[in-house]
């Protein structure tokens, strides 16, 4: 974006619909900070635009006069001055007086759940309620738009959870527009209503994110958001030869492509023509992950946290034709390549 | 572990300080007297040397934290580069600077040849500007680069949130920057003002012959005077001691406050 | 690295200017005004700086009394710095106020204090009273440089030698003194360029044994070019240790 540094974004399309929650999420360094930066305007945009409400910000409109705000993923709190002071920065920027300021400041810290903090010095806090602090004060300015760069990352995980639904609840309660930028993908699934994954500088799919994880647009999204298989071959007569011996049925027409299936739809079956052997079972608390193996195909699936499977045993796994996603548009070899 | 160096101090630095005082209280034939102090608060050319010194002193301070403020912003956004520009005049001796400020700010000097002629008179002028002008050439880069240790990541972070918040630049100045640099600033400024204040071969190269700083006033005593001289320089001295320990006392305190902040 | 900016070239020039003019004079046996370059060149200084027997004893005497100096508040700050640095004291103000003292109080005060003793003791004008001296004023430079040198991650490498095996003085060669490298060179250094630009305290304690910068004083009204050569001379640690700060900046971290 800078003059002479390589372009971070390339041709990026993403719609917020006024009032939602939509969250942007990819690995690091894919772009999304720079997009969010952007959109702030704490970045140059050199092609492109950025339109909030109907109006064109990116063209001589500074970032301190957009009517957007954003939490970092720092706090970025102000360690000289007292919690409700930092609060109250948007309004004192606008000239409002003290008194109003700080009561007001006392309203929004009751609701981030800090109330009784307000006279208080920053030097105390722990990092998630100094996030809770820099969300009290992003919402401080009356935003337009609210935007949010990986917020729960630098907090404690066993706080993550309270942080979360307290977005959520100031989101929908004030109706705002709000993005979120994450590389987590949990985290993603359970703060958006609209999810976009960017990669590489391009955001490659934009939707429910039920659809992201189940219905992904390219190997490439599946990959990301975990696939328990990739499938590649030929269908004929709504078979797919996984090699010599074993068919599986598919659905849809005959002809090359690929498919992709969650780890969670996977599993064990004796009786499923399809044969494979365990190379690895790790317990993970909440369920058992076996990575099995039949020459080329490497297969990954949950199973209930009791199961016990020995390694090295050759088990039976049932794919339902019913959970195979077929990725639209791409035939044997395109998907090779991605 | 401390007390090497604890001791070391204590019995040097100290030692000094006793014995400077005992200098002025004692006189060659061993007698207890308050002469020198007596004669020193009475000496006119006292009074002078130590108003001077408060004058260099203060000026110098000034000017070097408005030059250092102005350099650090100045080269703020610039890379590594600056800083070790910036560096350049931190090892060199003030002798030194003050031997160069006579070829160049002397009569006949550089800046005379370049410039076709000086409006100011800075080497050997009443109003020590030449002293100033070494000292501001020093210190001024110091302060600087303390002031560029206080603008790191940290600080531009905060201000970029102060702008998306709606802070203007100004305000982003006052509100975010400003506290962020005032501590180290002032403790730098005391500092300054403590090596200026103790002033002692600048003004011999390039300060006026009267009024002498306090302690050159001091190193004069002892030339002129054989019998009396060394407790008249011993109570000056002593007083600018005293000024400098207290300078020292509030750098002290202002550095923990920043320290904590 | 991308092109300087207007003002840090002009900074740059600021900086470097007197240098370079400084150079030019040691080397100008004729300058007259309004001549901006020397008439002529010659090594004349040279001859009238060392003419008289001060010049080289001075620069031996700066020397040693450097050397030796720094070596002394090594050792000695170095407990110290350790456990400042290691922020084990509760109360640490006190121990600040008097490493602050020697700093700021005028150096020459402390030379004539010192005399007053050194007179009794008979060691005005030797080299170990003006080591002493220097020794007041460099400590707490020498001990402040080094402590931000300590700190966790030096207990911790230390834990580790000590988990692998080594005994107190092998942890001290090949854990500590390579880890606290850069800040133990740049104490030494700042604590040589502290002795040797000092004046007051040499002036007090040792006037019959002049350092540099005593016997350079008198020449920079008495012949100019003379005392451009010998400042050239009295430059010289401080363009070392430039230089020094100039490649560790640029060797990778």
């Amino acid at each position: 974006m800078a003059p002479g540094a390589a372009p971070v974004l390339r041709g990026v399309d993403l719609d917020v619909a006024a009032g939602r929650r939509a969250v942007l999420v990819g690995p690091s360094g894919a772009g999304k900070t720079t997009l969010l930066r952007a959109v702030a305007g704490l970045e140059e945009v050199r092609e492109g635009m950025v339109e909030l409400g109907g109006r064109r910000l990116d063209r001589g409109v500074p970032s301190h006069r957009r009517r957007v705000s954003v939490v970092f993923q720092e706090p970025r709190l102000l360690p000289h001055a007292r919690i409700d002071d930092n609060v109250a920065l948007p309004l004192r920027a606008a000239g409002v007086g003290r008194r109003e300021r700080r009561a007001r400041a006392g309203e929004l810290l009751e609701e981030v759940g800090l109330a009784g903090m307000a006279a208080r010095a920053v030097r105390g806090l722990s990092g998630g309620e100094q996030q809770r602090v820099a969300l009290a004060r992003a919402l401080c300015g009356e935003p337009e738009l609210l935007l949010l760069d990986e917020p729960l990352t630098a907090v404690d995980p066993n706080r993550r959870e309270s942080l979360r639904r307290l977005i959520v609840r100031v989101q929908h309660d004030r109706r705002l527009t709000t993005l979120v930028i994450t590389h987590d993908r949990a985290e993603a699934a359970e703060l958006a209503e609209t999810l976009a994954l960017m990669l590489e500088g391009r955001i490659v799919q934009q939707a429910e994110p039920r659809e992201l994880f189940e219905r992904p647009a390219s190997a490439a999204v599946a990959r990301f958001f975990g696939t328990g298989a990739t499938l590649r071959g030929t269908v004929t007569a709504g078979l797919l030869a996984l090699d010599d011996a074993t068919a599986i049925p598919v659905s849809g027409p005959d002809g090359p492509a690929t498919w992709v299936i969650r780890p969670e739809a996977i599993s064990l079956d004796d009786g499923a023509p399809l044969r494979a052997e365990v190379v690895e079972a790790t317990y993970a608390g909440t369920h058992v992950r076996l990575v099995l193996r039949r020459g080329e195909l490497r297969l990954v699936m949950h199973v209930a946290p009791g199961t016990r499977v020995g390694i090295g045993s050759e088990v039976g796994v049932c794919l339902p034709a019913d959970r195979l996603w077929r990725i639209p548009g791409e035939d044997a070899q395109v998907s090779a390549r991605s | 572990m401390l007390a090497p160096a604890c001791i070391v101090l204590l019995l040097l630095f100290g030692g000094a300080v006793v014995g400077l005082v005992r200098s002025s209280l004692v006189t060659l034939g061993g007698a207890v007297s308050l002469d020198a102090w007596r004669g020193l608060l009475a000496d006119p050319g006292f009074a002078d040397a130590a108003r001077f010194s408060v004058q260099v002193a203060v000026l110098s301070t000034v000017l070097a934290a408005a030059a250092g403020l102005v350099l650090a912003g100045l080269l703020r956004s610039r890379g590594t580069l600056p800083r070790a520009v910036l560096a350049l005049p931190v090892p060199v001796p003030h002798l030194l600077v003050a031997t160069s400020a006579v070829l160049w700010l002397g009569p006949g000097g550089l800046a005379d040849r370049l410039l076709g002629a000086l409006p100011l008179e800075l080497i050997r002028d009443h109003g020590g500007l030449g002293i100033v002008a070494v000292y501001v050439y020093k210190e001024a880069p110091f302060l600087a680069l303390l002031v560029l240790a206080a603008c790191g990541q940290g600080l531009q972070a905060r201000e970029e949130a102060a702008t998306v918040l709606g802070a203007t630049p100004w305000q982003r100045l006052r509100w975010v920057t400003w506290p962020a640099i005032r501590g180290p600033l002032l403790v730098g400024s005391i500092i300054v003002c403590a090596y200026a204040a103790g002033a002692f071969e600048v003004p011999l190269l390039v300060g006026p012959n009267s009024p002498p700083t306090l302690a050159t006033f001091a190193f004069e005593a002892t030339k002129t005077d054989v019998i009396a001289g060394q407790g008249t320089a011993a109570a000056a001295l002593t007083l600018l001691s005293l000024f400098a320990i207290a300078i020292a006392a509030l750098a002290v305190r202002f550095a923990r406050d920043v320290e904590g902040a | 690295m991308r092109r300087p900016s207007a003002v840090v070239v002009a900074t740059g020039v600021l900086f470097a200017a007197p240098l370079a003019a400084l150079v030019v004079r040691a080397f100008a046996d004729v300058w007259r005004a309004p001549a901006l370059l020397p008439q002529r060149w010659g090594g004349r200084g040279f001859e009238a700086a060392f003419a008289g027997d001060d010049a080289i004893p001075a620069l031996v005497a700066s020397l040693g009394t450097g050397a030796a100096t720094t070596t002394l508040a090594l050792v000695i700050a170095w407990p110290a710095a350790r456990v400042l640095g290691e922020r084990r004291l509760h109360h640490p103000a006190p121990v600040f106020m008097l490493l602050a003292m020697p700093l700021l109080v005028p150096p020459y005060a402390v030379g004539l204090g010192l005399t007053e003793w050194f007179l009794r003791l008979g060691v005005t004008g030797t080299a170990a009273g003006l080591v002493l001296a220097h020794l007041a004023v460099v400590l707490p430079y020498t001990v402040l440089l080094l402590l931000s040198g300590f700190g966790p991650e030096i207990r911790g490498l230390e834990e580790m030698g000590r988990a692998a095996g080594l005994s107190g003085a092998e942890r001290l060669r090949w854990v500590t003194v390579p880890a606290l490298r850069p800040t133990l060179a740049t104490a030494a250094l700042v604590s040589f360029l502290v002795s040797w630009s000092q004046y007051g305290t040499s002036l007090a304690v040792a006037p019959e044994q002049p350092t540099l910068p005593v016997v350079l004083l008198p020449f920079v009204g008495a012949d100019p070019q003379a005392a451009a050569t010998l400042s050239l001379l009295f430059l010289a640690p401080a363009v070392l240790a430039l230089l020094a700060a100039v490649r560790a900046m640029k060797a990778p971290a």
